[in-house]
């Protein structure tokens, strides 16, 4: 067994109350497994989610922070999705910019009826953060 | 409205012009108040004074030295509720002038009843530089900035770009002016309006000056870009960028004098961040040893996703790190690239939307995740 | 007498050993003390340790190195703030961090409790801008030597020379350091409260041998005296009377980083922070008109007054503040100099007594007959 294969990912996945969540149900009814070490948890809206927030785990403990909502014009609150992407995109170019691996954050949509897509997505970036390994920032005891 | 100037004899030197100035417009009641730096009673630093007596302009200074407090934080203390009946002239910097303009976007300055006068800079020394020895810091500052010369400045004015006409309602421009005079430049109608008042006509062309602002602010861009890039060199990664917080002992004074963190509790203050101690021993556990207090560089990655879009690169944080810690340039390296992502400037105009207010339908595509339809076989593939 | 441990080994060593084992041993769950952070510029911080690998390695404990990123008194604040530890913890702090912590906890913002606090005799810290960018190396020799002979090295914070509350009151266990000559190959641990010797008995790897002593040696008398000399002249030479203030405080640029560092400032949103002291416009024009010239942003000289309203009666005088200080205001002489006569005029001393009210909080019927006219 290789290395990469031992570590298991601590991955948060944010998913807003009507389309995120609703996808993760419909894999349910669909009886599609993710794996398990995938954290889902619920905001209302991924507009509604501080920048923070995305921050904060990748220092905490986690190996990586997926975000998921509604698409362009079907959010529920009518824009909050516009703000999360340009949020979204500020973080990353903080992180960018400070050498702090942008690419262990994802934002994609996933819509009320894509179970399989939502499954696919926690899985796609699960084995994304497995082959990136462990993030080096959360064994730091001086941050 | 940038083309033609006004012309100020300036034979004693820019100071004494532009004192000399201001004097007469609040003689002539074209002003109610002015605000601006003055030196206090004690001699050794500046202080931003409201001030409608015309004496108290004696120990007045359009450029001081130093800059302890940043100009948009007393506008803003001045105007967070509102414009008076008072018509108030701020002489300040441009970055300051661009602070207050992202403050009033933010709602937490008005400009309508004020004017915002600015002067080319050439930067202020380290405040600590200054405090060593105010007299001969004052000197020091008054031979480099008539040379153009920033090397006692600030590192971050060292890099400045934006150094002279900000979108003010008028605009000393003192660059290149060698016959003894300068030029003050409307930049608004309020601004005109307060040359015509003054019977000062805007018919001098500006061409001379526009050309030795251009060629120093390409300059000047060419530096900020090799010194961006030197830095990101330094402090990219967790090892470069925990190098560089290691002295940082979470006093928050970079937030606390930064112009655009308006927040009366910081969120790093409040409740979100006072856990109880089962939650500092368990992340305790997690890496070993948790420095305490905690949170030290989610405060600052955490500060600069709140501010970064409107820091205007002004270098009062780093003035105010009691570790020495090169804050003011970690965050204008933060800043160009952020604001760039969004296609904008801070404290560029008034009519600019704040980027996190704004969006498209249609915007940011390289943000959102690709989805690769056959994952679902496993088949691994580039997304 | 005190019941003591007499270790054959220096100070620093002696004690990096005791934390080790109590960690290790499981008697405590954590361990809060100065150490490195790993970065290469060598910043030293406080942290909570968990693990005693991590105690020895890279972020190494430094227990009494003379340094003060924080008064680690708000420090077991924030540790206990939300709750009391279910768990024992060690805390190794000086003596006027745990003073500050006393004070605190009469406020409602810690809790002693599952605390094991360790404290020692101080020689003083150095300033923060000695200790950035890793400057404390060098200095460290020169500090233990005069600490031996009872002595304060000159460079380090004006209050710590002028400190006359360097012997912890309330710890649990206090290690003798000020005019202990050979601090480099043994120390002596005092065992002050039942728990700090209940901590110590029987601990696997802890040698020493019982010893009765007094912790007030002749050096450390000897230092309380030029400790006090050197408070009157610190004091003195304060300016005092409005315009004295006004010129002192005219470069303070109103950043309240003093506020933020002091231990005893608890409160979450500050007086001089709130909606009380953002004026409308009105009221700033009034004043203009009043004064011909109104200083932005306003309340300079006000809100040195009022803090010392607030705190002075508990102020501990660790000295925080002139350091934090962006504009070189020597805050903590004037703080501590206000903050003795006021603690004198209530017979009060900060941090000594745990059930002891804070003055502002209590009050006799007959009492302070010069104060109403």
């Amino acid at each position: 067994m290789s290395d990469e294969q031992e570590f298991e990912p601590r991955i948060i996945y944010f998913l807003c109350s009507w389309c995120g969540s609703g996808g993760g149900e419909t894999a349910a009814a669909h009886h599609l497994h993710y794996p398990e070490n995938v954290r889902p948890s619920r905001v209302n809206c991924t507009g509604a989610l501080p920048a923070v927030h995305i921050i904060r785990p990748l220092i905490e403990g986690a190996d990586g922070v997926v975000i998921s909502g509604c698409y362009p014009g079907d959010c529920h609150y009518n824009d909050g999705n516009f703000r999360a992407r340009r949020r979204v995109a500020l973080v990353k170019s903080i992180l960018d910019t400070l050498g702090l691996e942008p690419e262990r954050v994802w934002f994609r949509y996933v819509a009320h009826g894509e179970g399989q897509r939502f499954v696919d997505t926690a899985t796609e970036f699960n084995d994304h953060i497995k082959k990136l390994g462990p993030n080096p920032l959360k064994t730091r005891s001086d941050t | 409205m940038n083309d033609k100037g006004a012309i100020l004899p300036a034979e004693n030197g820019v100071e004494a012009a532009v004192v000399g100035w201001l004097k007469e417009a609040l003689n002539k009641k074209v002003f109610d108040a002015l605000l601006m730096p003055v030196q206090v009673p004690a001699g050794d630093s500046f202080a931003y004074l409201l001030l409608q007596n015309p004496a108290l302009l004696e120990n007045g200074s359009p450029l001081p030295p130093v800059m302890p407090v940043q100009g948009a934080r007393a506008i803003s203390r001045l105007t967070m509720r509102g414009n008076g009946s008072k018509r108030i002239a701020a002489v300040v910097r441009p970055c300051e002038a661009r602070a207050a303009i992202e403050l009033t976007k933010l709602e937490q300055a008005h400009l309508d009843n004020l004017w915002l006068i600015t002067v080319d800079c050439p930067g202020v020394l380290p405040l600590s530089d200054y405090l060593d020895d105010p007299a001969a810091g004052a000197a020091r500052f008054v031979e480099a900035s008539q040379h153009w010369d920033r090397a006692p400045m600030r590192p971050v004015c060292q890099i400045c770009h934006r150094f002279s006409m900000p979108a003010s309602d008028l605009h000393v421009g003192t660059l290149g002016s060698a016959d003894g005079a300068v030029f003050v430049i409307p930049g608004s109608p309020k601004g005109e309006r307060v040359l015509e008042s003054m019977d000062m006509p805007v018919d001098a062309a500006l061409d001379d000056w526009a050309a030795q602002v251009k060629e120093m602010e390409e300059a000047q861009t060419e530096r900020r870009q090799q010194a961006h890039a030197d830095l990101r060199a330094g402090i990219a990664g967790p090892d470069g960028l925990l190098d560089v917080f290691s002295d940082c002992i979470n006093c928050h004074n970079c937030q606390r004098v930064c112009p655009v963190c308006y927040c009366r509790q910081c969120y790093f203050e409040s409740a979100a961040l006072k856990l109880p101690p089962e939650n500092y021993l368990t992340r305790s556990k997690r890496k070993g040893a948790l420095r305490f207090p905690p949170d030290t560089l989610l405060f600052h990655i955490g500060r600069a996703s709140h501010m970064i879009l409107s820091c205007v690169s002004c270098g009062a944080c780093e003035d105010a790190c009691p570790m020495s810690i090169p804050v003011a340039q970690v965050f204008s390296l933060l800043a160009d690239r952020a604001q760039e992502t969004f296609g904008y400037v801070a404290g560029k105009s008034l009519d600019d939307p704040l980027p996190l207010v704004a969006y498209e339908m249609d915007e940011f595509h390289q943000v959102e995740q690709p989805y690769v339809e056959i994952y679902h076989k496993r088949e691994v593939q580039d997304a | 007498m005190p019941e003591g441990l007499k270790i054959n080994k220096g100070a620093q060593e002696a004690v990096r050993e005791l934390l080790c084992s109590l960690l290790e041993s499981g008697r405590v769950n954590g361990v809060l003390a100065l150490g490195r952070t790993r970065g290469a510029n060598g910043g030293v911080a406080y942290s909570l340790f968990t693990d005693s690998d991590a105690f020895v390695a890279d972020g190494a404990a430094l227990p009494f190195l003379p340094f003060m990123p924080a008064n680690a008194g708000g420090l077991l604040s924030r540790l206990t703030l939300k709750g009391s530890l279910a768990g024992p913890v060690a805390a190794v702090v000086k003596p006027c961090e745990l003073r500050a912590f006393i004070e605190l906890v009469k406020r409602s913002q810690g809790s002693l409790d599952n605390l094991l606090l360790i404290s020692s005799t101080c020689g003083g810290v150095y300033p923060l801008d000695v200790g950035a960018n890793g400057g404390l190396e060098e200095r460290l020799p020169r500090y233990w030597e005069a600490v031996k002979q009872g002595e304060v090295d000159s460079d380090v914070r004006p209050v710590c020379r002028a400190c006359v509350h360097f012997v912890p009151e309330n710890a649990d266990i206090t290690v003798a350091l000020v005019g202990e000559e050979d601090l480099d190959t043994q120390c002596t641990l005092f065992l002050d409260t039942e728990k700090g010797a209940a901590f110590v008995k029987g601990l696997e790897g802890l040698q020493g041998t019982s010893l009765s002593g007094e912790l007030e040696t002749e050096p450390i008398q000897r230092s309380h005296s030029q400790r006090a000399a050197y408070r009157e002249e610190l004091f003195a030479g304060v300016e005092v009377g409005m315009q004295e203030l006004i010129r002192t405080f005219g470069r303070c640029i109103g950043c309240h980083a003093c506020k933020t560092v002091c231990p005893i400032c608890y409160c979450s949103l500050c007086y001089f922070d709130s909606q009380d002291c953002e004026y409308l416009p009105e009221i700033y024009e009034s004043e203009l008109e009043r004064k011909g010239g109104l200083r932005l942003p306003p309340n300079t000289v006000f809100f040195q007054l009022g803090r010392l309203a607030h705190v002075s009666v508990s102020c501990v005088g660790c000295g925080m503040c002139t350091d934090v200080c962006p504009a070189d205001i020597p805050v903590s002489t004037i703080f501590s100099k206000v903050g003795t006569s006021v603690q004198a005029l209530f017979d009060y001393q900060p941090g000594k007594d745990v059930t002891e009210e804070i003055p502002l909080m209590t009050f006799e019927e007959e009492e302070l007959a010069q104060v109403a006219t």
